[in-house]
This record gives structure tokens, sequence and C-alpha cells, in this order.
């Protein structure tokens, strides 16, 4: 049956959708409300609205800083995981169709053991000695690394297989074109939709961590997430300003990606 | 001498051989067609002779030229692959220059080449549309124009017409055939469908279980099966085993033979007895199953009119000419 034959949805079917959005976003509108306001704390409604609290935020020197190196470890993670994944996917989909299984089970590690645990043995191995990274954005690019793969390899893969590899670029060398030229200008254009949808999982994950980020590098490079932890003895306005803040540049960074990521037809 | 030949091919995948013993000339702008059923090892060769799978022994010749050392991108062998393979980045026009950006053709030749080849397969108009915006048909004829607009010395079609339907089939199929005559390209098509085999092809390979089993024209292949096989795939033989054609001509035959289905006749008077089993109709072909001296034969006669039809049960008589039992190994 086609969408245009369908009936309209009936009243039971569009209130389990509003509830939904209801229940998703009564705590985020309570956290905005709460950080535009001046007190609230014995009354239903505020006392009064202000913009002090953004503004205080915004020009705290030690927030900006934690947000632009949250920014790098991120950008700096996904960089990698870029560079490394994409030929790793690239090889394993052509020639070794076979490791996919292997891949599969490998990519599930990060999430099979917890951060808490992982820390601790990351902690050990470079505390000291010549990898001694801990303390340092370095360690967390490369944690980071790992937390993304599972992200990256499932959004690729189910793109790779989507678009026909082996014939396109079967395709391709027949037409003249070198395995480099072939994934460059064949492959790689097709697999942008999965990438985007790759980095935007993996940015929001990880531009939210905390148990790595506070464990193994903590204030000694402080991100986002960290900074938050601090200020927790700070007023509740400044920090739900700040979960706003937060939560709104995911929102315009997800917005703009799905632009971007717009077909030209 | 011929265009193209291959010389003792053989393909393992570890120790089970694909295709081995694989021997075949064709000639310079002829239409030969590899027809099997799947599994065979047809589209195997057809990737071997592509360069797209390596070779495990034995030489292939293209011009006097041994092409097995030779990369795919070198070879000057285009290709239809049965997916399209189209690139889903690129619009009509840029999918078909892909080959001359390659070469690195100038713009204004690639320009010139690009609406040629699009005018061929009567797709000029849809130069700046996206392969999701195209029909199958009409994007199986754009991997044509890719593959054509570099002036390819043999072009290989593996199954081209496989994911498409009937109606839109038949047409490719009479247009693949007729843009192949006018540029004289020696073509090598795959297909396990027997219908678009024999009327597309100047000359057919019948492959089976990695060998080629029997070649020869359309003509040959049809009316003389060499084995049990051929007579299987082909048309709709009756395969009759020694005693049950000894029985069923009344005179001892020694070897199994095939009679096609419209090579009986079916007449009320006559010397062979049978009774009309069953009967289907099949448009302008009605076949029925008569029974005749303990032997079921499957007979086809040209439907001419509905008085004709013989009801089920109904006693017939059979006639079947010596000339019609064509002894299969």
């Amino acid at each position: 049956m086609s969408r245009a034959e369908r009936r309209p949805p009936g009243l039971y079917h569009r209130v389990v959708v509003y509830l939904l959005f209801l229940i998703l976003l009564a705590p985020l509108l309570g956290t905005f409300v709460y950080s535009i306001a001046t007190s609230w704390s014995a009354t239903i409604l505020p006392d009064g609205l202000t913009y002090k609290w953004y503004v205080a935020l915004w020009s705290d020197p030690r927030f900006l800083r934690a947000f632009g190196q949250s920014l790098l470890v991120c950008v700096g993670a996904l960089a990698l995981s870029v560079v490394l994944i994409l030929p790793l996917l690239f090889v394993v989909h052509y020639h070794f169709p076979k490791l996919d299984a292997l891949m599969n089970i490998l990519i599930l590690l990060p999430f099979a053991v917890p951060p808490v645990v992982s820390s601790v043995g990351l902690l050990q191995l470079y505390g000291s000695g010549p990898l001694a990274m801990v303390g340092t954005p370095w360690i967390l690019i490369g944690c980071y690394f790992t937390v993304a793969l599972p992200f990256m390899y499932r959004a690729i893969t189910n793109n790779l297989q989507a678009i026909n590899l082996v014939d396109l670029m079967d395709a391709a060398q027949l037409l003249g074109a070198n395995t480099f030229q072939a994934a460059f200008l064949v492959v790689l254009p097709n697999l942008r939709k999965g990438l985007m949808i790759a980095l935007l999982l993996s940015f929001s994950f990880l531009f939210g961590e905390f148990v790595f980020a506070n464990l193994l590098v903590g204030t000694r490079y402080e991100t986002l997430q960290v900074y938050l932890n601090n200020m927790r003895n700070s007023s509740g306005h400044f920090n739900s300003a700040l979960v706003i803040s937060y939560f709104f540049f995911v929102l315009l960074l997800t917005w703009a990606a799905n632009r971007l990521n717009k077909d030209k037809d | 001498m011929s265009f193209v030949s291959v010389e003792n091919l053989q393909k393992n995948y570890g120790s089970t051989a694909v295709f081995s013993d694989i021997n075949c000339e064709i000639h310079k702008g002829e239409f030969v067609t590899l027809l099997g059923p799947s599994g065979c090892g047809k589209s195997t060769l057809l990737r071997c002779i592509a360069g797209l799978t390596s070779v495990t022994s034995g030489r292939i010749f293209l011009d006097g030229k041994d092409l097995v050392p030779v990369s795919p991108q070198k070879r000057g062998i285009g290709m239809v692959f049965q997916s399209y393979a189209l690139f889903p980045n690129m619009n009509v026009e840029q999918n078909v220059a892909f080959g001359l950006r390659m070469q690195k053709v100038s713009t204004d030749e690639m320009k010139q080449r690009v609406a040629e080849v699009l005018k061929l397969v009567e797709l000029n108009e849809f130069a700046s549309r996206y392969p999701h915006q195209l029909s199958g048909g009409q994007c199986q004829r754009v991997a044509l124009a890719r593959s054509l607009v570099t002036r390819p010395r043999l072009l290989l079609l593996d199954e081209p017409l496989s994911a498409l339907d009937a109606r839109i089939r038949k047409h490719l199929r009479e247009q693949i055939r007729a843009i192949q005559q006018e540029l004289g390209l020696t073509t090598i098509f795959v297909t396990h469908d027997q219908e678009e085999a024999l009327t597309m092809s100047d000359r057919i390979f019948l492959m089976n279980q990695g060998r080629i089993v029997q070649s020869g024209d359309a003509e040959t292949l049809y009316t003389a099966p060499v084995d049990a096989f051929a007579a299987g795939f082909i048309g709709n033989y009756n395969l009759l085993e020694a005693d049950a054609a000894s029985r069923l001509m009344q005179r001892p035959i020694n070897s199994r033979v095939a009679i096609r289905p419209e090579a009986i006749q079916l007449s009320l008077t006559g010397s062979l007895e049978g009774e009309v089993r069953s009967h289907s109709l099949l448009g302008n072909v009605i076949r029925y199953r008569v029974e005749a001296r303990g032997v079921e034969l499957v007979v086809d006669v040209l439907n001419r009119s509905a008085s004709d039809l013989h009801p089920n049960g109904q006693r017939v008589t059979l006639h079947i000419e010596a000339s019609a039992l064509c002894e299969v190994a």
C-alpha cells in the first residue's frame, strides 16, 4: 500500500507520539527555563528571567578553553579514525570480505569493556615509560579513536554494502582508472552519506564523554564535561546554561551536517 | 586468423576448478554467446578475459597479443555488468565521459564523443540525469554507452539483460545487436537464457560444469545437440533411454535419443497410437503430454484454431520421422 492511500493516523497514534516528545523534551525544557531564571526554588514558575548566566558562562575564559579543548580532542580523534578506518574498510570489503566477520567482533570490544575498567589498564600502560601520555590530550585522542571505531565502522560498512563496491571498482578499472583513482573518484564520493552519519554520531558521543576524560587527563587538559563536573558546586543556573549551550551546539552541528548532506537533485 | 583466442584456460579456487581446458576462437566482428546454467563458469571466464580475475593457467590472445600479463586498464576491453555499475555520484554525461577522462582526452573531443555515443543509445536527452533518476533499461543503455565510448577492441556483456523486465529485455536485445553490427564490434555475451542466445548470436558456446560442451551457430545447437545436457538445456527435447526409444520406434536403437517436441506430428489416423494425458496452452503453441507404447512424450502443436484441440484422454496417432531422432551421448 502506498503512503498516499493510508488513512490519517488515529488519535491514539498521535497521542503516543506527542507523549514521547513530551517525555524527551520535558527535562530539556526544565533545564532551559532554569538557565534563564533569576531564581527558582519554592514557586511553580521562576521569579524572573535573565541572560546573566549565559553572559557569565560565555565570558568565563576557563569555559571557553574547555570548550576549545573538547573540540580539539574530538576533531583530532575523528580525523585519525577517518584516515585509518576508511582505507581499512575499503581493503576489507574489496580484498578480504571474509574479514568483515572478525572486524564485527573487534569493534564491539570498546563497548564490551566498561570505560572505568579500561581506564585502569590505560593508566598502567601509558602512565610511565616510553609512552607516558597520561594527562596529555594525546591519550584522549587515541582512546576516543577506539570509542568512535564501532560507529564509524558500522555506518560506513552499511554504506559500502549499499553501493556494490566490487562492480563499481571493476567498472572504473576497465575504463582505465587505477585503484587510487577508482577509490577517490568513484567510491569515496558515494560514501559521503555514511561518513557524515558516522562522524556526527561519534562527535555527539565523544563531545559528551566524561569517564575517560576525567580519569585519564582530568584538570590537566580540561574538557567540557570535566569542567561541568568541576563546576558542580557553583550555581545550578550557571550549569543549566552550560548544558543548554552544549545541547544547542550539537543541535546546530547536526543541522549543518544534514544541510550539507542533502542530495543534489 | 582469429581475433580472440583462448588456449587451455584454467581457473581454480583453491583445489576446485571453476573451469579447465577452455579453448575457443572468436573472429573479428563476431557476436558470440557463452550460454549455460548458473555456476557453469561462464561469468568467471568473462572476468578472466577482462582481467578482473586472474587465471590459473592458459593464455588469452587478443589480436595476436597475450592478455594474461596485461592489467585490466590496458586491455582495451569494454564491459557491461548485470548490476549496471553506474557511478551514482555522476550524471549520465559524466558516467559516459569517465573512460575518456582517464585517457586524458581533450574536453572538446570528449564532449563530441559522449554526445555521439549517447545518441547511439538514444539517451541524448538524459545527459544531465543521475542514475537514480533512470529506469533499469535506461541505466543499462548508459552502461553500454560508457563502455562503447572508449572504442574498445572487445566488448564483454555479463548478463546485461537479466535484471530487466521482459518487454524491455526484448527491445534492448535488438538494440544491442543492431549497435554491435553497426560498429562491427567483436562481442562476448554471457547469458543463461537460451532464447537470448539463439536470437542474438553468430555463434554459441554452450557451457556446463566448467567445460564447453558444444559450440556452433544457433541452428546447429538447436537441431543437433551433442549430449543429453545440450538437449535438455536448449529447447524442450524428449530424452529417451535406448530401450524406451526401441519400444517406441519398434526397431533396435542402441543409444539415448532426443526428439524435439515440434518434430512429432499429431493426427487422428496413423500407425503409432497414443492417448493425450494433458495439455497446456503456451500461446501460439499447444503442448501435449501423450503416452504411446508406455512412453510419455511432449508434443508441441501450432495453435491454429480452437476446434483442433485434442481433449485429455482422446486417442490420437503420432508420426515421428526417422530423421527427427537425434542420438545423444
